[in-house]
């Protein structure tokens, strides 16, 4: 008991502090990696050129000024791709969702469609479409579009319908319906169906870009690898995981702004 | 009997027949004329590229190599994983040192390891499977420390209070208590191998059903495209049924909290 005391003393209020701070130091074993790696191979390497090397090739991309272009190619396909899917997602399992035999009807066939692994999209869609930018999109729409569609049926149809009652006693609309009762009630599961389209994604869209060439990072680390430039390889792996970490904190952050007007979760 | 009626109430008719219109409604319209875009296949000429596939044999190696990689590169993910996860979740000392580390790596999007992949194995097996089992790792990992984290820790003092030792400890409270999260983080871990498989499969390693979409895309030959399509749909079903299965026969307790994290 008494050790426990003297713990909660000056070890704990340590303790505490050191937990209170950011969590930075978890970034050590990456450092230490990061260190040794840069020891033992300072030069450049066809396998494994070291850090510093990395840091020269992004500074030399950043200088052939394609690098910034790649990059805004990437984002806005990634961007415009998941509020379209978000936007059609949304409307489509509203639709589902609102009609018992609708869902009934539709759900084996939306399952199906989401069962196939969003990569396969894109060789289809080539064939369709062939290679243009609007095949670049639609690709990332239709990756994205399934968790989110389905997220929102069944967000729909777990109103509780007293709810829906309680709208029909007070005669409203059916817009103010829609507004007030079945789009608030099915934010939070759309937030986490958009939380699962994010990564999906990030991946079609530079797989698109590897495939077809069409201009993007995806593209730019194909290139780099058939031309072995090793450096570019690991310093573009570098800038697209920096990518998948902002858009997924940003992501975060939002999330929270918006739940925060919503009761917690049971 | 009384099973199969209730079956055969479970089944959704309307789903189903939901599915024939459609491409009933897909086949006529293309046989009329009504709709004529390049390269659209029929239902009808997919199926006969389905049996072109299958009876010549190529269906068979490309899936058996698909299927082979998701299943090894799950498997090592999953080993890899738990045990990372275990001993995250065991240890604070260690979660202190390497979290932040593991939330900048975590949401690095699979597919750009491809090129890196590339780079260090060329065109090989060695190559798919890196690309498989470094982005599937993590639903593991991370299902598994939060697992054992999420485990009470009145549980430890109780196997203190039986002298249990440590390994006591892991076989009798642990392992049993991160087994649901385990079992979620594999099943997310096992879709996750397949679309990786077929990245890696269109992107880098010249074999299986990724690389067989792509290849019959560049010949020309839409009918076989859409029926590797359905063919890969198919095996994600199965592969998905298949764990559920197995998870309900071998831990019928944990389950019921797989289905609910579906």
């Amino acid at each position: 008991m008494d050790r426990q005391q003297s713990n909660r003393g000056i070890a704990g209020q340590l303790r505490s502090v050191l937990a209170s701070l950011p969590p930075a130091r978890g970034l050590l074993p990456l450092i230490v990696l990061l260190l040794v790696w840069q020891m033992l191979q300072p030069g450049p390497s066809p396998y494994f050129p070291g850090p510093l090397q990395w840091w020269t090739a992004t500074v030399t991309m950043f200088g052939r000024e394609h690098l910034i272009a790649a990059f805004g190619a990437t984002t806005w396909t990634f961007l415009e791709g998941l509020l379209l899917a978000i936007v059609a997602g949304t409307g489509l399992g509203l639709l589902v969702g609102i009609s018992d035999r609708a869902a009934r009807a539709l759900q084996p066939l939306l399952e199906f469609m989401r069962a196939i692994p969003p990569p396969v999209t894109v060789p289809v869609a080539s064939l369709l479409i062939g290679y243009s930018e609007s095949m670049k999109l639609t690709v990332v729409v239709l990756s994205a579009l399934w968790p989110i569609l389905l997220n929102a049926t069944s967000a729909v149809r777990q109103i509780d319908p007293l709810l829906l009652d309680v709208a029909r006693s007070f005669r409203l609309t059916a817009w103010q319906r829609m507004r007030r009762i079945i789009l608030p009630a099915i934010v939070p599961s759309l937030l986490l169906g958009i939380r699962i389209a994010i990564p999906l994604a990030i991946v079609v869209t530079l797989l698109v870009e590897m495939l077809t060439s069409l201009p993007g990072i995806g593209a730019l680390m194909i290139r780099s690898q058939r031309n072995f430039q090793s450096s570019e390889v690991y310093a573009l792996l570098v800038l697209v995981g920096l990518f998948g970490f902002v858009v997924n904190d940003l992501f975060a952050v939002i999330e929270g702004v918006i739940m925060r007007r919503w009761p917690p979760r049971s | 009997m009384r099973d199969l009626g209730r079956v055969v109430g479970r089944i959704n008719w309307l789903g189903l027949a939901t599915i024939t219109l459609g491409f009933a409604l897909w086949e006529l319209l293309l046989r009329a004329g009504f709709a004529q875009y390049q390269n659209l296949p029929a239902p009808s000429a997919i199926a006969n590229g389905l049996v072109e596939i299958t009876s010549s044999g190529q269906l068979f190696a490309d899936t058996r190599h698909t299927l082979l990689s998701v299943l090894v590169g799950w498997t090592a993910a999953l080993v890899l994983g738990v045990v990372s996860g275990l001993l995250l979740g065991a240890s604070s000392t260690l979660r202190r040192y390497s979290l932040a580390s593991i939330e900048v790596l975590r949401p690095m999007p699979g597919i750009a390891f491809a090129p890196v992949a590339l780079l260090l194995f060329g065109f090989s097996l060695q190559m798919e499977l890196m690309v498989i089992i470094l982005p599937a790792l993590w639903p593991v990992l991370i299902n598994t420390m939060g697992a054992v984290l999420g485990v009470h820790a009145r549980l430890f003092e109780v196997g203190r209070t039986f002298r249990l030792s440590q390994g006591e400890i892991l076989r009798k409270i642990m392992l049993p208590a991160a087994l649901p999260g385990v079992l979620v983080g594999a099943r997310l871990s096992m879709t996750l191998a397949l679309v990786l498989a077929i990245v890696a499969e269109m992107v880098g390693n010249p074999a299986g059903l990724g690389y067989a979409v792509v290849r019959e895309q560049q010949a020309m030959r839409p009918e076989l495209v859409f029926a590797y399509v359905v063919v890969i749909g198919a095996l994600g079903v199965i592969l998905n049924a298949a764990l559920t299965g197995a998870v309900a026969v071998l831990f019928p307790a944990a389950s019921g909290r797989l289905r609910e994290a579906g």
